[in-house]
Formats: C-alpha cells, sequence, structure tokens
C-alpha cells in the first residue's frame, strides 16, 4: 500500500521537531517554557509525581530505573524529539525512571494542564505534537517488541542450558552411586578374601578329621559286622521323614525286638543290609552298640557332606566378589553366572533354575561387575516369583557378540511402567534392605554400557520377564 | 499314660534334622519325636496324630522351607484350635527381622533358636517349653518330673493342693 | 478273644467277691455279716487293686451300706436278735466325724498358707540355724520337713522341699552320693514327721475315727505327747542311716534360699490364724477346747475374709476327707454286724503273746501300706484290731487304743518303694536315686520303725495311757 503523501512528512520526526521549534520561536509563551538542559543534571526521580513533561528538542536524557536491590538499569535514551515522563504525564501517578541528562540541550517543559490548552490555543501545534507523541508511543512499542524477542531467545538458551545441567547431573548420579557400589563390592571383596581363608581352615580341618577318623574307626573296629555296619553308615543316603514314617512301621513289626522309638528311628535310616547284618549279629544288650557303629557312619558322612558344602560355598562367594574390581580379563561369563547361581543359592533354594549355557567364546569384561548384573536381575526375578517358579539362564554367541537371556515364570512387568525400569532411583521395592543386592537395573545398565553392549527387558508371550544382554566379543585387554 | 505327647520337627534339610532330632533323643522316653520335611506334611503328620489321641507339646520348625515358610505355618497352627496350645519354637538361621516379629506376634512364638545352635541351648529350650506346656495340660506331673524342669514342677504340685492317701 | 485290661479283671474279681458270701452260709456269721463281708471284700479288692480311685472306693462303701445295711436300706429293715441295724446317717455321719473337720481345718490352713508362702518362708527361717555342712543340712531340711508335714500334708510338703534341694542336688557333683541322700531325706522325713499329729497324715484319722466310734477320744495334745517323741527317734535315725548310707563327698552345701514374708493384710492374716490354730491345738490339754472345734476357726475366719473363696473351698481335697470317711464308715458295720468278731474269733489268738500281737499287727501293717495306701491298710486293719480288743479274746494287754495306734503309726512307717507313698514318687521323678536306693534305706527305716513301735507299745504308751 502507498504511503498517504499528505502525512508522510509527519512521520518525520525531525521535520515535525523542526517545525514545532519554528512555532515556538513564534510564539513568545511558549519561549518562556524552553529549559535548557545541562548535562549531569537529574531531571525528575524515580517514584515522585512528575510536574512537567519534557518535549526533548536537543541533548539527551537517559532514563534509568533502580530496582529493588539497589542496582541501577539503564532503561533508553531519549533523544531529539522524544517526549520525558510521557507515562506519568498520561496516568498521572508518579515516575516509574529517573531522568538523568546525559547531553545538554533543550527541552519544552509542558505542565499537564497547559498541554490541552497549548493543543486549543495553538491548532497548529496540534497536530505535529499528537503525532510525535503517536511516534514516541510506536517507537516505545517497537523496542519493546525488540526486548521480547530478545528475552524469548534467552530463555530459550537458558532451558537448553538447564537440561544439559540436568542431563550432566544425573550422569553425575549415576556414576556416583557406581563408584559407590563399587567401593561396597571392593569391600565385599576384601571381607570375602579374609572370610573365605579363615572358614576354610576349619573347613579343611572338618574334612580332615573326617577322612582320618575313618582310617581310625578301620583299625579299632576290626571285628567284621561292625565296621561293615560303620562302612554302610558311611554311604547312607538320608531319608526323607516321610519314607521314614514308612519305614518305621516296618521295622516295628519286623523286628519286635526293638522298643525304645529312638533306636526304632535310627534302624529306619538304615539300609536292609545293615538291618539284616544287625539281625544277624543282635545279642542280649548289643543292639545299642551296633546302631551305634551305623550312626558314627552317618554321622561322619554328615561331617562330609556339610564341609564339602562350606568349601563350596566359600569357592563360590571368593570368585563371586573378585577384588580386582576395575580390571578387565579375558574371561569366560559363564563361570561368573555359576558363581552368582551357587551365591544365591538361598534365594533360589526352592526355584527350578535350567541353565542353558551354550558354548561362548571368552571375551574382554570386568566379571565382577557383571555378575552384579546377574545378581540383579536374578534377586528381581526371585522377588516376581515369589520363592516360587522357573528361572532360565542361556548363553548364546552371534555375529561376534555374547548374548545371555535370563527368564522367569513371575508376573512379568507391568507395561507402564517397563521403559523406565533402567531409569535411576526407579525402584518398587523399600531399598536398602540388603548389602549388595537389589542395586538397581541402572547401575546393571551402566555397566553393560561401560562393557559396550546393550540390555532389554520385556514380557515374554506365556507370561514371565525376559532380560536380554548383548556384549560384543572383545580380546584388546 | 493313654496319650503321648509328641515333639514335631519341621525340617528339609535332612541332615539339619537328623542332627535336631540326635539332640531330642534325650526327651524321647517321655515326648516321642515325630519329623517333617515341609509344612505340608507336617500338616499330615498333626492331623494324624491328633486323630489318634495323642498330643503336641512342642513344635520346632525351620523358617525356609519349600512350599508355605515356618513362620506362616506356625501361624497357621496357632490359629487352628487344636495346636493353638501347642508350644511353637522356631530354628533358624535366616529369618528376617520382620519374619521373626510376624511370628512372635501372630503365631505367639515361644522361643527363637538360631542356628547353628548348641546341644545346651537347644535342651533348655525344649525343656522350658514342654514343663510349660505340661503345667498348663497335663494333670499327672510326676510322670514327666525327671525329664523336665523337677523344681518347677514341684512348685507347681505344691500349689496344686497336692495330699496324702 | 482281646484279654481283659487289669482293670475290667480287678473289677470283676470285686463284684465275684461281692456275690459270694451272698450264696454262702457260713456258721457263726450273720445274715447282715455275710452283706458286710460282701462289702468288706468288694471294698478290700478295690482298694488293693485300684481299678477305680480309692476314694470313689469309699463312696461306694458308703453307698453299699446305706443301701442294704442300714434300717433304711433293703436288706434289715427290722431290729433282729442278731443285728440292730445302725441308722443310714450313722455312715453318712462319719463325713461330719469330728477328725474329718478336723482334716478340713488342716486343709484350709495348709492351703492358705501354701497361697502366701509361708510354707517356703518359714522353711527359709527355719534352716538358717543348720549352717551348710552337709550333715546338718540334711538334719536340717529333716527337721523342717517333719515340722511341716505334721501340719500339712505330706505330699505337697514333700513338693515344697523339692523346689528348696533340687537346686542344692544340680551344683553338687553327679557322683557325690549325697545327692541320693538329699533326694531321700525328704519323703522320708515328710512320712515320718506325719505321724505327729492327728491332722499329719490320713492314718492317724482313721485311727482316731475308729477310737471315736468306740467312745473313745483322743485329744489333739494326747496324740502329739503319744507320737511325737517316736518321731523324733525315727526321724533321727533316719538321719543317720542316709549319712551312713550316702556319705556326701562335698563339705559345704550352698543354701541360699531367696525371698521374704508377704506383708499385705491377707498374709498377715494368715499368718495369725495359722500361729492362733496351732497354738490351740497343741495346748488342747491346757484348755479342753476339742481340736476339731478349733478347727473350724481357720474354716470361719478365713471363708469371712475371702482369702478362702469359692474357688477355693472347690479345690480343697475333698476326696481325702472322703476316703478316710468310708473306712471309719466300714469299720462301723463290720463292728455291728458282728463281721469282725467272727474274723477274729476264727483265729486262735489267745496262743499268740502280747508282744507277738503287736509285732505282728505292726509288721503287717507296714507291708501292707508299702504296696497299698497307708490310710487303706489302716483302715483294713483297724476294724480287726478293734474287735479283738473288745471281744476280749486277746487277753489282758491288749488295750484297744494301744494296738490302734501300732497300726496307724506302722502305716507310715512304710517307704521302702516309689509307690508306697505319694512322697516316694516325687523323689523318684526326679531322677536323681534308683528305686534299689530307695528299697535298702527304707527297708532299714521300717525295721527300726517296727522296733521302736514295738518297745514303744510296750513301754512308753501304756505308761501315758495309764
Amino acid at each position: 500500500m502507498e504511503n498517504n503523501p499528505g502525512i508522510s512528512w509527519l512521520n518525520d520526526t525531525d521535520t515535525i521537531l523542526t517545525f514545532i521549534k519554528k512555532v515556538i520561536s513564534e510564539l513568545p509563551e511558549l519561549r518562556d517554557q524552553i529549559e535548557v538542559l545541562e548535562e549531569g543534571d537529574l531531571l525528575f526521580l524515580q517514584g515522585e509525581p512528575l510536574e512537567f513533561m519534557y518535549l526533548i528538542l536537543e541533548g539527551n536524557i537517559q532514563l534509568t530505573r533502580t530496582q529493588p536491590d539497589a542496582s541501577e538499569d539503564v532503561l533508553i535514551t531519549l533523544g531529539a524529539g522524544s517526549f520525558a515522563g510521557l507515562i506519568a504525564f498520561t496516568t498521572g501517578e508518579p515516575t516509574l525512571t529517573s531522568g538523568r541528562i546525559t547531553q545538554k540541550g533543550v527541552a519544552l517543559k509542558m505542565r499537564p494542564q497547559q498541554f490541552e490548552q497549548y493543543l486549543n490555543d495553538h491548532p497548529r501545534l496540534k497536530h505535529p505534537l499528537q503525532q510525535l507523541m503517536l511516534n514516541n508511543m510506536i517507537q516505545r512499542y517497537k523496542s519493546n517488541l525488540r526486548l521480547q524477542t530478545k528475552t524469548h531467545a534467552l530463555s530459550k538458551q537458558l532451558n537448553k542450558e538447564r537440561n544439559e545441567l540436568k542431563a550432566a547431573y544425573q550422569q553425575l548420579e549415576t556414576t556416583h552411586q557406581m563408584l559407590v557400589h563399587q567401593e561396597k563390592m571392593a569391600t565385599l571383596g576384601e571381607l570375602v578374601a579374609g572370610f573365605a581363608h579363615e572358614v576354610n581352615n576349619p573347613a579343611s580341618a572338618l574334612m580332615r578329621a573326617a577322612e582320618n577318623l575313618i582310617d581310625i574307626y578301620a583299625e579299632f573296629e576290626n571285628s567284621h559286622y561292625s565296621y561293615q555296619l560303620f562302612r554302610l553308615g558311611l554311604h547312607a543316603e538320608p531319608v526323607d521323614s516321610n519314607t521314614q514314617r514308612k519305614r518305621m512301621h516296618l521295622i516295628e513289626k519286623k523286628y519286635p525286638w526293638v522298643y525304645d522309638r529312638s533306636s526304632v528311628r535310627k534302624l529306619a535310616q538304615m539300609p536292609d543290609e545293615a538291618l539284616d547284618l544287625i539281625d544277624k549279629h543282635r545279642k542280649k544288650g548289643e543292639i545299642d552298640s551296633l546302631v551305634n557303629h551305623f550312626e558314627a557312619g552317618k554321622m561322619i558322612h554328615n561331617i562330609r557332606i556339610a564341609s564339602k558344602r562350606i568349601a563350596n560355598l566359600v569357592k563360590s562367594l571368593k570368585s563371586y566378589s573378585r577384588q580386582d574390581q576395575n580390571k578387565e580379563e579375558l574371561a569366560d561369563i559363564r563361570e561368573g553366572i555359576r558363581d552368582t547361581i551357587l551365591v544365591l543359592s538361598n534365594r533360589l533354594k526352592f526355584i527350578d533354575v535350567n541353565l542353558e549355557l551354550d558354548d561362548i567364546p571368552k571375551t574382554c569384561a570386568n566379571i565382577g561387575d557383571l555378575n552384579q548384573v546377574w545378581t540383579n536381575i536374578i534377586v528381581n526375578a526371585c522377588d516376581a516369583m515369589k520363592g516360587q517358579g522357573e528361572l532360565t539362564i542361556s548363553t548364546q554367541e552371534k555375529d561376534h557378540t555374547i548374548v545371555v537371556k535370563i527368564s522367569d515364570t513371575g508376573p512379568g512387568i507391568p507395561e507402564d511402567i517397563l521403559p523406565k525400569i533402567f531409569d535411576p532411583n526407579f525402584t518398587t521395592k523399600n531399598q536398602g534392605a540388603e548389602f549388595g543386592l537389589g542395586l538397581g537395573l541402572a547401575i546393571s545398565h551402566e555397566i553393560i554400557g561401560q562393557a559396550g553392549g546393550s540390555i532389554m527387558a520385556g514380557n515374554r508371550p506365556d507370561g514371565g520377564t525376559e532380560f536380554a544382554i548383548t556384549i560384543p566379543v572383545r580380546d584388546d585387554c | 499314660m493313654d496319650h503321648k505327647i509328641y515333639i514335631l520337627i519341621v525340617e528339609d534339610e535332612l541332615e539339619v534334622m537328623d542332627a535336631l532330632v540326635k539332640d531330642l533323643e534325650k526327651f524321647e522316653t517321655f515326648f516321642p519325636v515325630e519329623t517333617a520335611n515341609d509344612a505340608t506334611e507336617a500338616e499330615e503328620v498333626i492331623d494324624y496324630i491328633l486323630d489318634h489321641d495323642h498330643k503336641i507339646g512342642l513344635i520346632l520348625c525351620d523358617h525356609v522351607l519349600p512350599g508355605k515358610n515356618g513362620v506362616d505355618l506356625l501361624i497357621e497352627l496357632q490359629q487352628n484350635p487344636k495346636t493353638a496350645i501347642s508350644k511353637k519354637v522356631l530354628v533358624t538361621g535366616q529369618a528376617g527381622h520382620e519374619d521373626t516379629i510376624m511370628a512372635i506376634n501372630k503365631a505367639d512364638l515361644d522361643h527363637y533358636i538360631a542356628k547353628p545352635w548348641t546341644e545346651d541351648e537347644l535342651e533348655k529350650v525344649v525343656r522350658d517349653e514342654l514343663t510349660d506346656y505340661v503345667l498348663s495340660n497335663e494333670d499327672n506331673l510326676l510322670y514327666y518330673m525327671q525329664v523336665l524342669d523337677a523344681e518347677k514342677i514341684s512348685d507347681a504340685m505344691r500349689k496344686n493342693k497336692m495330699t496324702d492317701h | 478273644m482281646k484279654a481283659f485290661s487289669k482293670d475290667a479283671l480287678a473289677i470283676i474279681i470285686g463284684v465275684i467277691g461281692f456275690i459270694i458270701p451272698f450264696f454262702l452260709s457260713i456258721p457263726g456269721l450273720s445274715e447282715a455279716g455275710h452283706v458286710a463281708l460282701s462289702i468288706f471284700i468288694i471294698a478290700a479288692v478295690f482298694w488293693m487293686l485300684e481299678p477305680v480311685p480309692i476314694y470313689a472306693t469309699s463312696m461306694l462303701v458308703i453307698l453299699l451300706q446305706v443301701f442294704f445295711l442300714s434300717k433304711q436300706g433293703v436288706l434289715f429293715p427290722e431290729v433282729s436278735a442278731e443285728y440292730a441295724p445302725n441308722a443310714y446317717t450313722d455312715f453318712i455321719g462319719t463325713l461330719a466325724n469330728p477328725i474329718i473337720i478336723l482334716f478340713l481345718g488342716g486343709f484350709v490352713l495348709a492351703d492358705a498358707a501354701v497361697k502366701f508362702d509361708l510354707d517356703k518362708n518359714l522353711t527359709r527361717i527355719l534352716l538358717k540355724p543348720f549352717g551348710s555342712k552337709p550333715k546338718f543340712i540334711i538334719l536340717g531340711l529333716m527337721i523342717v520337713t517333719g515340722l511341716l508335714s505334721a501340719f500339712m500334708s505330706n505330699t505337697a510338703t514333700t513338693a515344697m522341699m523339692m523346689t528348696v534341694i533340687l537346686p542344692i542336688i544340680a551344683k553338687t557333683d553327679i557322683d557325690d552320693p549325697m545327692r541320693i541322700g538329699l533326694a531321700l531325706s525328704i519323703p522320708f522325713a515328710a512320712n515320718i514327721g506325719g505321724i505327729a499329729t492327728p491332722i499329719g497324715t490320713p492314718p492317724n484319722a482313721v485311727v482316731i475315727g475308729a477310737l471315736s466310734t468306740q467312745g473313745i477320744d483322743i485329744a489333739f495334745t494326747e496324740w502329739m505327747v503319744l507320737a511325737a517323741p517316736l518321731v523324733l527317734i525315727v526321724l533321727g535315725f533316719s538321719w543317720l542311716i542316709l549319712l551312713w548310707m550316702f556319705k556326701p563327698k562335698t563339705n559345704s552345701v550352698p543354701m541360699d534360699l531367696k525371698g521374704s514374708f508377704q506383708k499385705n493384710k491377707s498374709a498377715v492374716l494368715v499368718y495369725l490364724v495359722f500361729a492362733v490354730t496351732v497354738v490351740l491345738w497343741i495346748t488342747e490339754s491346757l484348755h479342753g477346747v476339742g481340736s476339731s472345734i478349733i478347727a473350724l476357726i481357720p474354716v470361719a475366719v478365713l471363708s469371712l475374709t475371702g482369702i478362702l473363696d469359692k474357688d477355693g473351698i472347690r479345690q480343697l481335697p475333698w476326696e481325702v476327707l472322703w476316703l478316710v470317711a468310708g473306712g471309719i464308715s466300714l469299720g462301723i458295720s463290720m463292728e455291728s454286724t458282728g463281721l469282725a468278731e467272727w474274723i477274729v474269733t476264727s483265729i486262735e489268738w489267745s496262743s499268740f503273746s502280747t508282744l507277738f500281737m503287736i509285732i505282728g499287727f505292726s509288721l503287717v501293717a507296714i507291708v501292707m501300706s508299702n504296696f497299698l495306701s497307708n490310710t487303706v491298710s489302716a483302715t483294713l486293719l483297724i476294724p480287726l484290731a478293734v474287735s479283738l480288743a473288745t471281744s476280749g479274746v486277746a487277753g489282758e494287754g491288749f488295750s484297744l487304743i494301744l494296738i490302734s495306734l501300732v497300726i496307724g503309726v506302722s502305716a507310715s512307717m512304710a517307704m521302702m518303694l516309689p509307690i508306697s507313698t505319694p512322697p516316694n514318687a516325687i523323689a523318684m521323678s526326679t531322677g536323681t536315686l534308683k528305686t534299689k536306693h530307695m528299697t535298702r534305706a527304707g527297708l532299714a527305716i521300717g525295721l527300726f520303725g517296727l522296733l521302736m513301735v514295738t518297745l514303744y507299745a510296750l513301754f512308753y504308751w501304756p505308761l501315758i495311757l495309764n
């Protein structure tokens, strides 16, 4: 659209100003209203009611605003053709800014009540003044718009920076948890190493003592059948209580000469061969000692079994919590899985564990850390299955990566929380209950990430959860 | 004695059961020992004993059992009026704090023995619990005196208005 | 065919024994005597073999007597030349016999004493002067036990004293014979101590009850003068024999009895009633008020003050009172039907000397009560002794009181077997001794008792009674 040439000159502040200056020079009453602006003078002070409005004819006025914290912000520098005190003038309220003269000049000073009068008295002035005012407003509006755009850009920038900070903080948090965890595992490792040594000594003493007892017994008890009873006891399989009850009834019928219940029970635990021996060789008052030969064998057998169990447990506890935490080594991941299962045997007592461990190549990995991953997943699975069910662990090699799959027969993970389970601090249970366990899948995620692999969780179509862990095969350590 | 007072041991590890039974042998003349490997079997054994008009004086129960755990079993037995009077002892190496508290509150657990136990400790607990059971449930205290806490039984007899005849 | 149980067999024997006299005609025995014999047989069988509790047998005895032998019964409504039937109140009245009331008082008193631990606290105080040397500790224990059992039941005393000695036994070496000596000292002292007063033990009641139906009343003090010296000497002998047989190895016995007298109002009242009653009993000869009458004081006072409440009354050992009453009642009809006299006259007593008869009755009483209840032994023997004395067949030296005393006292001298007395059973049940220990020591005391009873019956009692 073409500008109207009739008023185009009005858009030019200089022209208007020249015109107004001319009018002023013509009108003596207006000349009196001219105020000389001396540089450095304060024209008006923020917060005070404004008596005059100034039209700057020459020179500059800087508007400043004192913030609540006493700092001073420069808002705008008004040049010739600008109104100062315009807002206070129109609203009648105290001025929002202070005006300081930064370049000397002159200004037309007007009282508000006079203004109307000028306009009326000098119709020639009316229009230019109004236009000048409008120009001022437009200018201010434009600067406002500029400001807004600038603010927007700034807040965008700020937001971006904040997100970056947040991510960095999360990273830091995970790393911190990781470090704490590693520290814990290192402490555990140290403890276990000392503990294992201390336990292994008595355990091997027990084992040796049991073996020596067997030899000594062989020397002492040279009477044929009593040693035979002892040997039978040594290899007796424990009898469950149901079978035992049935056998006790049988014994009571078959051997009416046994009267007290303890003896009946002991006989019920014997294989037929031993029973026959006792029946054949029993003399008056000798039954108890015959039974005791068998019992002695059984007890040594129990010592053997128990001490072997201790030794095995200690062994796997030791390799489970390796001390060389931060070292990668060429290792078979399956060993770690086996150790983990042994260490968790208490949790897995009533769970069927299926191990489908295909041959996989050795790879560079931190076995101690990986064991933590297996532990986390297995413990979660146990909790989900409430101590009863089936746990399947399989290993495979595919395209130079190892895939470990752990699945349970629990209720699965609700779809809505499935995406969140690897988030730091995500948990469905009370934390801090057990040392070294349940430290969260976030750490598992982190550990696998460090190994250059990935971890994924999903629900199987036939129920239960399946975790799939892939680890690239490396030999660069 | 026309009825017998049984001791029932519930423990799934056979070697451990063996050791428990061995330690309780000295009570056996007066209190026959029965065994069960899990909660279901324990319930069957209890029914069998009670159906034959015998009684159950003491139940020693492991916590970690296949199927229903020890604390749950004891709670259930406490709620059954037939076994509520039986003394209940948890023998375990691994019950957590909460499980134990629950057992004490709900199953009216009479005692808690931590594994590994010593013979003296087990014997004392069993003797004390059986003494309490006999004092509150049996008439013929004299019969049990030599195997139980004789002092406690004597005092109970003193208070029972014993007479000559 | 399934064999009869022991109890069923005993009942059958008893019932057959009850029926037989109905089909027999025994010369010299009245018709009522036959019935009394039936009742005697069934009572004796039931009491000896115990197919039913012995107090139940006593109740049966009273029922049968009221039913068959009383004037209001079915068989003898009229007085005849042979038999003047007792009123049924004579039989059931035995339940209110003064000795029964005396026992009731004793029960109430003992009950309150146990309730407020007076027995334990007295023991604690009384044992203090005996130091810590084993032989004096045992002496102290025996004296205290004997003293308490003179006023409380022997069984309750034994049970209480067991709580005192069991901790000592537990602290003594397993191979120290003192353990056995200690365990035996209590029941023996309790058995012997029971002889000392009329309320000490039920056989005393049987003797006193039987004598009272003969019109002879024995005062509390009088009994004590007769029996207490014997008790002291037998107790002393028992102490020596136990020390000799089971010589203590240890030099000192730890004795730390804890406790204190209860000081609340009820307890103080109980102490007071206990003291007053006992003092009044043992001073009967001074004030002349009968012990049975005094026995009502604790009964009334303790009931009035609520110390003996409804439950307490219910829990009193009423069965013992029934047992004794049944015994006295049986004696009445054996006497009045002439059964006792017939039994007595069927033996030629005059050929036996008094000494022989004293020894004989004492021995039989000791042997019988070793296997049977002491009360039952006394109950079965007393009617014979009474007839023997009253019929005069036994000659002059044979006084009624004398022979009754011999039987009553001897019945309490039996302590050879665990089944002899409840205190013996308690000691046995502690598991600290074997039967052979009890038999050996019990035999020695039984023989010494026999000797002492004989000597007292020959020399001391006639002195007092005349």
